[in-house]
């Protein structure tokens, strides 16, 4: 590299925080040459965002700059620039996409106008031509019917077609560096896929260099050219990518590279008896669409006449894209929705025509673990609190110290220390917080489990740990798990059998080693190779 | 296993500070929020403490001084000399052509001011003393605020009013919350038919005229009613029209939060909609309901003071510091005594002390502010 685009020596950023300072990135170097991906790769909280802001010098209001910070574009030292130099820079010469596809683009405006608005801002143009300029864009990231597009409103897209246009915003002035804050991470992994080969191939066309964040280290070694490792706001490791995923040096870049998903869910029991079953589940919402007189209601099926079957011991993966159904399918089978039609039975009973009040015996027995772990602790009370909920409720324990016992019990299952139980929610990291969750189910000594999404809000490195520990408890309190999901890895790992679900109807069923290893579907296969190839 | 000590994420656990702490933290740093936080605090200790504050009864009549004007309190004697406080009596003169009487500070009768002084009985949590903040060393009446018609201590009369204006705030305050968050919880939680007919009751509340109603109420109640009757009847009406908005902001507020995963957990778990509620809806609210309490308690005092001004609200013989400006309502008395407008200072004083005080609770309350 002997001419590097941008050029970043010692950044250091600190947020003044009530608690006190808190420096975010300390040190921190890295440099990107034209026609060069770099990827720069840690886990929430590492510093690699922030870094990438402080280029843009687009930090919070309580953020600051350390003075040492140097930050050199194609030859000129940036660090020092005007908020009104910078915006001539910003979207013109160096752009960035962002994570969430969902809220970086404007509601009210129509996609085509929110890109030519930044051709015009930095090249005026009549608006004829930007439209024109806008459409050869929206040709270029590969929307499917791009001239319909133009005209359309963001909320009419899907994540991965909104994502296509923020690619088309930050491509729309031929910028000299992209910078891609985890594109893909609120995406499904076959769209992701999709994503990733676009921007390759732009890089190419275009002679970008393209700095790359990312926690997914599938994606690194499938598109940099070189990678860095940061860790509490520091690199701790550097190099080609090649050299690094062959031989990594420091002991966190090891780690990293060996928290993959993996190992075999342990042999299922043979002939155990059916634990839950559903007969014939069918779930549809109304849509009211059109104005006032010409309202029209159409039927969304979510779930179409399914039928699933776990018995003691196992564990079921529902798969599929966002909208396939299998949230839906998985909180009617623990009641927390109401099917239309369908049987449930559970240990030998139905369950599916009782009440909030007549399912409090079995609630116990079956227990939930939602996705997102942020909103599913309640953050006014302490962990004790949470973890006692459900002893309280359903009259588990004598005394307030046998309860103390039990919540001990499983916040040893779930590997935390018992001091967690005096602290609240928003002390814990997202890992931290999962397994909370899970002690909070494993608490009330369940038998089955519903698992919706577990790990898909955590870093890669934490979702192995979790998965590990779901394993071993499942093995140690002989516990049955229904698993919804969208990553075949994490299913790999864990699931005897799997459903593959796309809009609300099974497309393939079978034991998991052989969906995963012989797809028998297009759909299945797509999939497949989203999850551990990384391709489209 | 892994180990997790090698997770980055492992170490971002924040300090031990429960919610409340933050909260604490985050209002002190906050010099406007604190310096509505002392306001507030002067307001109501003058309230809780008026009969020791005042150096007088609200009720007692110096009846050699109608309209006696406001007497400074000197620290330096004739000679120039540093002495300790004192006040100085007034001679009355009267002008030979057009027979106004004015008031001429007279040298002669000094009087000296000492602390913890022994006047006017007054009563506190069934105790009994005599005890005064301030007063005349040999007991002879002082105004620090001047008169009104009767000969009755201004600034003790402000003090008093200080009580019935703060009561009516907290009890329309209260009131108006419970009655808005049991509406608004119970509304956006059990939503459906129930909703919609709530919701409809808010709107037909929210649509009232209340200036009329106001009026009305002096027309339904009899002439020689009770003034704690009109008290409680004008506190009423002010609740009926006060709790709507915060129901309305509330039940929005619990739709968001009914859906939030750990209300579907506690549903998993086996919990009552009374625990549902109790113990996950409504404290996740809490922020936002002492932010409103903070600033409805300002307009409730605004209000009263209007309309007891208007003489509708708070009746004679209490002394509230609107009846107090009601005393002002012509152009000759306030010409011939603009001190009596003396509670016009306490008002705003009390009304930005509690502004300042709720946007310092509302940027600390906010969930969002880490700075």
């Amino acid at each position: 590299m002997t001419n590097p685009l941008l050029k970043i020596e010692n950044v250091e950023v600190s947020f003044r925080t009530v608690t006190g300072t808190v420096k975010a990135v300390r040190g921190v170097s890295y440099e990107v040459a034209k026609g060069e991906t770099l990827a720069v790769v840690g886990e929430s909280g590492s510093g690699k965002s922030v870094t990438a802001r402080a280029i843009m010098s687009m930090l919070a209001e309580n953020a600051q700059v350390g003075s040492q910070t140097k930050i050199w574009f194609d030859g000129e030292d940036i660090s020092n620039f005007s908020d009104l130099q910078m915006q001539s820079i910003r979207g013109n010469r160096i752009s960035m996409i962002f994570q969430e596809p969902l809220t970086s683009l404007n509601p009210i405006y129509k996609v085509g106008e929110q890109v030519a608005e930044i051709i015009q801002t930095h090249r005026p143009m009549s608006k004829k031509a930007a439209r024109q300029e806008v459409l050869q864009l929206f040709k270029e990231v590969q929307l499917p019917n791009p001239e319909a597009r133009l005209d359309q409103y963001p909320h009419e897209m899907s994540g991965g077609q909104r994502q296509r246009v923020m690619i088309a915003m930050a491509l729309a002035n031929k910028p000299d560096l992209l910078i891609a804050d985890e594109p893909t991470t609120a995406l499904d992994v076959t769209v992701q896929a999709e994503i990733l080969s676009l921007l390759k191939d732009l890089q190419k066309s275009h002679n970008m260099a393209v700095v790359l964040i990312t926690h997914d280290l599938t994606v690194v070694e499938k598109t940099s050219d070189h990678v860095v490792v940061m860790r509490y706001g520091e690199v701790v490791e550097r190099g080609s990518t090649k050299d690094v995923f062959e031989n990594p040096q420091h002991p966190y870049t090891q780690h990293l590279l060996a928290s993959e998903p993996k190992g075999r869910p342990d042999d299922l029991v043979p002939n155990a008896a059916p634990l839950m079953q559903a007969q014939d589940m069918r779930i549809a919402f109304t849509l009211a669409e059109g104005g006032f007189f010409s309202r029209k209601y159409t039927e969304l099926v979510a779930v179409n006449n399914i039928s699933a079957t776990i018995r003691a011991g196992e564990t079921l993966g529902i798969v599929g894209e966002s909208g396939s159904g299998k949230t839906t399918l998985g909180m009617a089978m623990v009641r927390l929705m109401d099917p239309q039609q369908g049987e449930i039975t559970f240990a030998g009973s139905r369950i599916d025509h009782l009440s909030r009040q007549e399912m409090r015996p079995y609630r116990p027995r079956i227990q939930v673990v939602f996705q997102d772990p942020f909103s599913s602790l309640n953050p006014r009370m302490i962990i004790r609190q949470i973890l006692e909920e459900g002893l309280i409720v359903n009259g588990i324990g004598a005394s307030a110290q046998d309860r103390d016992e039990m919540i001990k019990k499983a916040l040893d299952d779930v590997q935390m220390p018992h001091d967690a139980m005096q602290r609240f929610p928003h002390e814990f990291s997202g890992g931290q917080r999962q397994r909370l969750a899970i002690a909070r189910a494993l608490v009330l000594r369940p038998e089955f489990i519903l698992l919706d999404e577990p790990t898909s809000a955590l870093d890669l490195s934490i979702q192995a740990q979790i998965i590990d520990l779901l394993r071993d408890l499942r093995h140690k309190h002989n516990l049955s798990y229904m698993f919804i999901s969208h990553d075949l890895k994490v299913v790999k790992a864990l699931c005897h059998n799997v459903i593959v679900m796309q809009h609300g109807n099974v497309i393939e069923t079978g034991p998991t080693s052989q969906v995963l290893e012989a797809p028998q579907t297009y759909y299945t296969r797509r999939l497949v190779n989203a999850a551990f190839n990384v391709l489209a | 296993m892994t180990n997790i000590d090698m997770n980055a994420e492992a170490g971002s656990t924040g300090p031990n500070l429960s919610y409340w702490q933050l909260v604490r933290r985050r209002f002190f740093r906050n010099a406007y929020g604190v310096a509505g936080l002392i306001g507030c605090l002067i307001v109501i200790l003058s309230a809780v403490f008026s009969g020791f504050i005042a150096p007088y009864d609200a009720e007692t009549k110096d009846r050699r001084a109608i309209y006696s004007p406001p007497q400074g309190i000197h620290i330096f004697d004739q000679d120039g000399n540093l002495t300790r406080p004192y006040v100085l009596g007034f001679r009355e003169d009267m002008d030979p052509n057009t027979f106004e009487i004015t008031f001429v500070p007279d040298p002669e009768t000094r009087s000296d001011l000492a602390l913890f002084v022994s006047g006017d009985e007054w009563d506190f949590l069934g105790m009994r003393f005599s005890t005064r903040l301030f007063g005349t060393t040999d007991g002879s009446f002082f105004h620090l605020l001047g008169t009104d018609s009767l000969g009755r201590d201004v600034f003790s009369r402000m003090i008093e009013g200080t009580r019935v204006t703060l009561l009516m705030g907290f009890v329309v305050m209260a009131a108006a919350c419970v009655i808005g968050t049991v509406v608004g919880v119970s509304s956006g939680y059990f939503g459906g038919r129930f909703d919609m007919l709530v919701q409809r009751l808010v709107e037909f509340v929210k649509s009232f005229p209340d200036l009329p109603l106001y009026l009305a109420l002096v027309a339904i109640l009899p002439r020689r009613a009770e003034p704690m009757m009109i008290f409680i009847m004008f506190a009423a009406i002010l609740v009926l029209l006060r709790w709507a908005d915060l129901s309305r902001e509330l039940r929005g507020k619990v739709i968001s939060i009914r859906s939030m995963d750990y209300v579907r957990s506690a549903v998993a778990v086996g919990a009552s909609d009374k625990r549902i509620i109790f113990r996950h809806i409504v404290p996740n609210t809490s922020s936002h309901i002492i932010v409103w309490a903070t600033y409805q308690l300002p307009e409730v005092i605004l209000l009263e003071s209007f309309l007891s001004f208007l003489g509708v609200g708070v009746q004679a013989p209490m002394v509230s510091w609107g009846t107090m400006l009601n005393q002002v309502r012509d152009f000759q008395s306030f010409a011939a005594a603009p001190w009596l407008m003396a509670p016009v200072g306490m008002i705003v004083l009390s009304v930005l002390a509690f502004n300042a005080f709720g946007d310092g609770m509302r940027d600390a309350m906010d969930p969002y502010s880490n700075d």
